[in-house]
């Protein structure tokens, strides 16, 4: 059943009526039949401010079925997608689980479950007749009861009005606090409710448009307010009881990060060798030997990768989704390397060398675009993070080459072009680093990211930009003499990228806090809502 | 209801695990197998929930499919008993475990009802609030076929209740329970009554609506709650203050801004007994032949009987007049001339010495706050306002005042809830629409129309059933081990007085006896359903000590937990989704249960029993059987024992002597019976039909939401704001327990104080630190409780489900800290601590929030667990863990409060085996 082209579905969710009780959290788990741990719809207990002048309220989150929703772009497989009610949807049967959607999400929505759990540690009749095995190893999230709405149009209902076409949430819920319905119905009750003002959307800076809008004031007597600085400090955002603080992403671990450290440092390979070997650097046998180890590099990440995803058997389904997603679109590029590669040791020429080393830049291109589409993760999004891993995978490709051309018969003059390209790439890259922690307080990492990134910040500068920037300038000032020094630099160099990309992706990276621009007025001391002598309205 | 293999069903039935329902529901039936929970939207638009259950409805299913549930009867075969005892449990057939209840029972009809000490042989503890009630079958009329049982032996009761709201509630405004009339009102000070976390889906619904309204809900209490956190203002207030406070707010109302522009004076005059005159010696002024009060008509300077012609009432001033006093016992005083004074002059002169800028003193909160919320109040009255309900005209006075529990508990509970409820009798906002509202009784009867029991006393108030104090009438025997018609005279003699007496002086007695008083025995038997006193009774760990001295317990069962590790019989019953049970529903009650509708509902099964279980009905059934009281108990039945009437003037659907009838013929007679009492014989419906539809209903006047109206309608007046009948009881009640040596009780005969004075409660408890040979500056927390809707009530707490989402809510996970404190003290977010009273120690996590005052820890709660499986691998502290039992933090309801002084400690045991 496809929806009216004219619908967008959505809520409004009143601050003032929710009262915390998750009746809407356990409806939903009954209604969506999810596993242990997992909530769709999951209400969160904030404070603002500090004792004596504190509020406490409900933050109702969960899948904001975004107008323009972040994950749906990234997912390489097209099992995540918008329909044209609004509704953002998943296919089971075409989910790798890679997790994608998962840090591309601002508002925690999406989890994976591995494995088949049980709240009583062993199945009960219950939980073995409402399992649903096609939901695990794969991506999760609130569906607005996707079934109910269609069900419910099918047999002439309307969403929001009728309770049998109308996501558990907002019926079961006892407060009359979440409403539901169609956005393109100006006359619809969330229409109304969010009408003039009234509503904020969460995170609306990032553009994501999202289709739950919340309600912060009381019509008639308290306005409510804008968010103020001492409602959520620097202290509260370090604190990881805090339910607005972003807990560290999941998704992504070690097997993630080495695709990006290896397969970064590979492709950079395959770019500078290229570079030494049209310059008249690198002979032909060198630069095919420095392809095999780049390639061998690439493809040990890339298995990692393979390890990370939950549906291993489907994993083909990553080439679905080239129109959007630059995780296809890296497939893509390794489609093309590796034949290339294998072509160019069988009959090389120039033209396959070229062809091989644009192919290692595709791909690199492609990893610097996918971190920062993960607009769930702050350290991840921030703006200069493409130029960082470009900049990087081309400075550990200078450095590998700095090392091998030592090895590597007729090679030496590689070493001072690495050495030469090394020496600005790392001047480069501090700079981008520099301009990165500077930036990341603005640009939303929390504390709990900024410090993991402030522990690794001076062994980064020192290993990772200062050695390689000295030890280059020192090869090329001894005159080439001693190899060994572009060695040792070209290692920082890879050290200090493998370092910083492993850091960002496995522990700066907690995923985006909740929070609210408006709040209702509301609490003790100075937040206490206004004094009022008169009547009610 | 049951279904087959392919089949899916929805099944209506209910949810009561919390006072504040019933919610009713659907469960969906997959295959046979109850799969989810849904609301029962059929009834959208006569449940004042909107057929929206809480959050606890949605666990039943886990809870019929624990695996942890006690699959079949099972005997102890360690005879010793206690918490370090593996009570060795076998299991036995029906046959054998109903035999041995049954031949326990048989034995001790042999040896009487009652023992040497005049105490019931046979004791039965239930949940609190009645709710087992709604699940317990029949059973009630197995304890009516066997005579005198002793159902005093508390779980909690008296601490963990709206104790002192009970009581006076009732007496004053036939309230066993307020709320506010949310529909329509402006304006509630609410001294930490955490109703959007106890009101149910009802009451979180009535007052979400009233936000959204406009309503302003000021909430005064140490820590923010879930309902201070849905309230416009805060204020952080010393615990056990909350007195304090209000009586400031009343001196601004009626001193600094002067009861004549404040109050409802026309309210005060006609429908209060403000006027009635008191003598010196502080009774009313009586008129001798009558011995009706009297009231100083200022139009022509004469006191009159109060029933009579009076233009002007006086309310302040002295005047000389002459007229009689009644006393205590036989004391009465004639004056010719003397300077009397009206009651309310005597509340100004009371109240005199409590400002603003005492109370700031006292309880922390700053003077012009109590200034501007008393001016908000009064605002917010509308004095002589009116509105049109049905057609009527009734007042309009959109204020309530809300007092929590342990604020209208235990010491200082009588002062807190009088002034509560003077604060609504100064501008007429008692039991008119928008207005404090009752629920409903249990002391008064009958227990289904409050409005029925307001009959007028000689004096013009409403009368009380209260317990004689009398020389003649004073019962020197108590009738049960916690002595309520003894000593409480308030608590009366109705079938809830027993759980409304000092429930926790048997625990407190069985361990050490009293001067002067029938010797402690213990029941030859005891039953306990849906029950845990050895957790949430205050001080758990003792009186899990004093239940496993019990000769022999008979434990309803759904898991192995706390109490009934001590049973020698334990009985599986059939749980809420798999039993039968017709309920009444509507009217007024609980919570904000406030109906246009009444009527019944049914509880189905809506899968079999996944466990060796049976109905309690059955249980009942067999165990009367086997024990030779079949037809009293069909008799009992027959007089509505299960909760309707089967026999009256009009209908016959009575049971026959000594026939065993199964589960579904009791019920069906209880259907048609209720349907036909209900439709006046114009729609009689059996078992099958509620089976099919859920619920019948017929309407309920709004006007019987409110007192008001009725008292006015008799000439009865509101007893405020004098006490003379609480006086004279007292005075009496000293008098009897004097005369037979009970000294032990007087301090909480000091309650008995016509206008109650404030004295500094929270000294109260640190002077007990004192009592028990500690120093309380070793002590420097206070420890309070708070309610968890997902917990409260449901025994749920092994049942993963709920702990999930119980966790979303703050305080779930441990012991709730002031932030800075707890950095005073190094301690950090979630890390392990020790809480230490005086008496007991409890464990767990420290949870830091900024909505609490620096002095304060909150448990949330009452965990502790050490048998339920599952909830006793959750490390939660408990306060019940931390709190004594004692006569030094009794009042003289007999009860107590949920607050002790602590200190907090980092937990270097849990922490290095955690690291």
């Amino acid at each position: 059943m496809t929806a009216p082209i004219t619908a967008r579905y959505g809520m409004v969710i009143d601050l003032n009526s929710c009262v915390g009780c998750q009746t809407c959290t356990i409806a939903c788990k009954h209604a969506n039949d999810t596993p242990p741990g997992v909530q769709w719809r999951k209400v969160i207990d904030v404070e603002l401010g500090q004792y004596p002048n504190v509020e406490r309220l409900f933050l109702v989150t969960g899948c904001q079925h975004c107008a323009a929703p972040p994950c749906v772009p990234v997912c390489p497989t097209g099992a995540t997608k918008q329909r044209p009610d609004g509704l953002v949807t998943m296919n089971y049967d075409t989910c790798i689980g890679c997790g994608y959607c998962a840090v591309a999400c601002p508002y925690q929505a999406r989890t994976i479950v591995h494995e088949q759990n049980w709240y009583y540690g062993i199945p009960t009749a219950q939980e073995t007749q409402v399992a649903h095995d096609d939901r695990i190893g794969v991506a999760n999230k609130c569906t607005f009861c996707v079934e109910r709405i269609d069900s419910g149009l099918a047999n002439g209902l309307t969403p929001g009005l009728d309770p049998d076409a109308t996501p558990a949430c907002a019926i079961s819920c006892i407060a009359t606090a979440i409403h539901f319905g169609d956005f393109a119905d100006p006359g619809s009750d969330v229409s109304q409710l969010a009408a003039d003002g009234r509503a904020f959307q969460m995170h609306e800076e990032l553009g994501t448009d999202p289709q739950i809008k919340y309600l912060y004031g009381l019509p008639g007597s308290t306005p409510g307010r804008d968010r103020t600085a001492d409602d959520v400090d620097e202290a509260a955002l370090q604190d990881p009881g805090n339910p607005l603080v972003g807990q560290r992403q999941s998704f992504w671990d070690m097997r993630a990060a080495m695709n990006f450290t290896l397969g970064g440092m590979g492709a950079g390979l395959v770019i500078m060798a290229w570079l030494a070997h049209v310059t008249g650097a690198l002979p032909q046998t060198g630069l095919l030997i420095l392809n095999v180890i780049a390639g061998g590099a690439m493809a040990v990440g890339l298995f990692c990768v393979f390890l990370e995803i939950a549906r291993k058997a489907r994993f083909l389904n990553v080439l679905l989704r080239p129109q959007t997603s630059w995780m296809t679109r890296e497939t893509y590029a390794v489609a093309v390397f590796y034949p290339a590669l294998l072509a160019d040791l069988i009959w090389p020429s120039e033209a396959l060398h070229l062809i091989v080393a644009l192919a290692a830049a595709a791909f690199l291109y492609c990893q610097a675009r996918i971190l920062p589409a993960a607009k769930g993760i702050p350290a991840w999004r921030a703006p200069l993070m493409p130029w960082m891993l470009l900049a990087t995978g081309l400075l550990e490709g200078a450095g590998l080459l700095a090392i091998a051309a030592d090895m590597l018969p007729g090679a030496r003059e590689a070493a001072v072009l690495a050495a030469g390209a090394g020496g600005v790439l790392a001047v480069i890259n501090a700079l981008l680093w520099r301009n990165y922690m500077a930036e990341a307080k603005t640009s939303g990492v929390g504390p709990l990211a900024r410090a993991a990134l402030q522990d690794l910040s001076h062994g980064l500068r020192i290993v990772g930009h200062a050695l390689p920037v000295l030890g280059f300038a020192l090869f090329l000032s001894l005159f080439f003499e001693y190899p060994f020094v572009a060695a040792i630099a070209g290692l920082g160099a890879i050290i200090g990228g493998a370092w910083w990309k492993i850091t960002v992706i496995t522990i700066a990276s907690h995923q985006q806090g909740f929070a609210l621009s408006k709040v209702p007025q509301r609490g003790s001391g100075t937040r206490a809502a206004p004094a009022r002598m008169g009547t009610a309205a | 209801m049951s279904t087959a293999k392919g089949e899916t069903k929805k099944v209506p039935t209910y949810c009561f695990q919390c006072v504040s329902g019933p919610d009713l529901i659907k469960v969906e039936v997959e295959d046979g197998i109850a799969t989810r929970i849904e609301p029962n939207l059929n009834i959208c638009g006569q449940h004042p929930g909107k057929g929206t259950p809480c959050v606890k409805a949605y666990g039943l299913v886990q809870k019929t499919y624990n695996p942890n549930r006690i699959s079949q009867p099972m005997k102890r075969t360690n005879p010793k008993k206690g918490r370090d005892e593996d009570p060795g449990f076998v299991p036995i057939s029906w046959d054998e475990a109903l035999d041995a209840v049954a031949d326990k029972l048989v034995k001790i009809r042999e040896m009487g009802l009652k023992d040497n000490s005049g105490y019931p042989r046979l004791a039965a503890s239930f949940g609190g609030g009645g709710t087992p009630t709604r699940f317990m079958g029949s059973f009630p009329a197995l304890l009516a076929a066997w005579g005198p049982a002793d159902l005093g032996f508390g779980a909690g009761q008296g601490v963990k209740c709206y104790h002192s709201e009970h009581l006076y509630g009732e007496l004053w405004q036939r309230a066993f329970t307020l709320a506010v009339d949310s529909p329509y009102c402006e304006y509630v000070i609410n001294c930490g009554n955490n109703v959007d976390a106890s009101g149910g889906a009802t009451g979180v619904r009535r007052g979400a609506e009233a936000r959204r309204r406009g309503l302003k809900r000021v909430m005064v209490e140490p820590h923010l709650s879930v309902t201070g956190a849905m309230s416009a203002e805060w204020v952080p207030i010393k615990p056990k203050t909350d007195a304090a406070f209000l009586f400031a707010v009343i001196h601004r109302i009626i001193k600094e801004r002067g009861w004549r522009e404040t109050c409802d004076v026309r309210f005060l005059k006609e429908d209060t007994t403000s006027p009635y005159l008191v003598g010196p010696n502080g009774y009313y002024l009586r008129e001798p032949d009558t011995e009706k009060p009297l009231i100083w008509d200022l139009a022509d300077g004469r006191a009159k009987p109060f029933d009579t012609a009076i233009e002007d009432p006086a309310l302040d001033g002295s005047y000389s007049a002459a007229g009689l006093e009644l006393g205590a016992d036989d004391e009465v005083w004639r004056h010719d001339g003397v300077e009397v004074k009206p009651a309310f002059q005597m509340l100004l002169d009371h109240i005199d010495q409590y400002n603003p800028e005492w109370a700031e003193a006292e309880c922390d909160v700053p003077a012009e706050t109590i200034r501007r919320v008393g001016d908000e109040f009064v605002a917010h009255a509308r004095v002589g306002d009116t509105i049109e309900i049905e057609g009527e005209i009734l007042p309009l006075r959109p204020v309530g005042v809300m007092l929590g529990k342990s604020v209208n508990n235990g010491p200082g509970g009588y002062h807190a809830v009088w002034a509560r409820t003077l604060l609504s009798v100064l501008v007429g906002a008692i039991e008119v629409p928008g207005s404090n509202l009752g629920t409903k009784v249990r002391l008064n009867r009958p227990a289904n129309n409050k409005h029925l029991s307001a009959v007028s006393s000689r004096d013009g108030i409403m009368d009380f059933p209260f317990n004689d104090t009398s020389k003649e009438g004073w019962a020197s025997q108590p009738r049960i081990r916690n002595g309520y018609n003894t000593l409480v005279p308030l608590s009366s003699s109705s079938p809830w007085a027993p759980a409304l007496g000092p429930a926790h002086l048997p625990w407190l007695f069985q361990k050490e006896a009293p001067d002067n008083w029938p010797r402690p025995t213990l029941p030859d038997i005891w039953f306990c359903y849906r029950t845990n006193p050895a957790i949430s009774s205050w001080n758990g760990p003792e009186v899990a000590e004093r239940i496993a001295e019990f000769p022999f317990t008979v434990a309803f069962a759904y898991t192995q937990d706390e109490t009934n590790y001590m049973a020698d019989i334990v009985l599986p019953e059939a749980t809420d989704l798999e039993s039968l049970q017709l309920s009444r529903i509507g009217g007024t009650g609980s919570g904000e249960q406030f109906w246009k509708h009444q009527g019944w509902m049914i509880r189905q099964p809506a899968v079999e029993p996944t466990v060796d279980a049976m109905d309690m009905t059955d249980i009942a059934t067999e165990i009367c059987k086997r024990a030779g009281i079949l037809g009293p108990y069909n008799m009992a039945i027959n007089k509505g024992a299960a909760g309707m009437k089967l026999v009256s003037n009009k209908f016959d659907y009575g049971l026959e002597g000594d026939v065993a009838y199964d589960r579904d013929e009791i019920w069906d007679r209880v259907a048609k019976a209720a349907s036909h009492d209900l439709s006046d014989g114009e729609e009689i419906h059996g078992i099958d039909w509620f089976k099919e539809h859920g619920y019948m209903l017929r309407e309920f006047a709004q006007r019987e939401w409110y007192l008001y109206p009725y008292l006015k309608e008799r000439g009865i007046r509101f007893e405020l704001p004098y006490q003379e009948r609480i006086k004279r009881h007292g005075i009496q009640l000293a008098n009897r327990l004097h005369e037979v040596g009970v000294e032990w009780w007087d301090k909480q005969l000091k309650d008995y104080d016509p206008l109650p004075k404030y004295e500094s409660f929270p000294d109260i408890w640190t002077d007990f630190v004192r009592e028990k040979g500690q120093d309380p500056e070793d002590f420097p927390f206070w420890a309070l409780t708070a309610r968890s809707m997902q917990y409260a009530w449901g025994a749920n707490v092994g049942i993963p489900l709920i702990y999930e989402v119980a966790e979303n809510v703050a305080g779930h996970s441990g012991i709730v800290m002031n932030m800075q404190s707890a950095k005073d003290l190094g301690i950090g977010q979630g890390d392990p601590v020790v809480i230490t009273s005086a008496t007991g120690v409890t464990r767990g996590n420290a949870v830091l929030r900024q909505g609490i005052r620096p002095d304060t820890v909150l448990m949330i709660g009452q965990f502790d667990h050490w048998a339920t499986p599952f909830a006793k691998d959750l490390n939660l502290p408990s306060l019940n863990s931390v709190t004594d039992i004692s006569l030094s933090l009794t009042d003289g309801t007999g009860s107590g409060s949920d607050i002790v002084r602590v200190k907090i400690e980092i937990d270097t045991e849990a922490r290095s085996a955690a690291s």
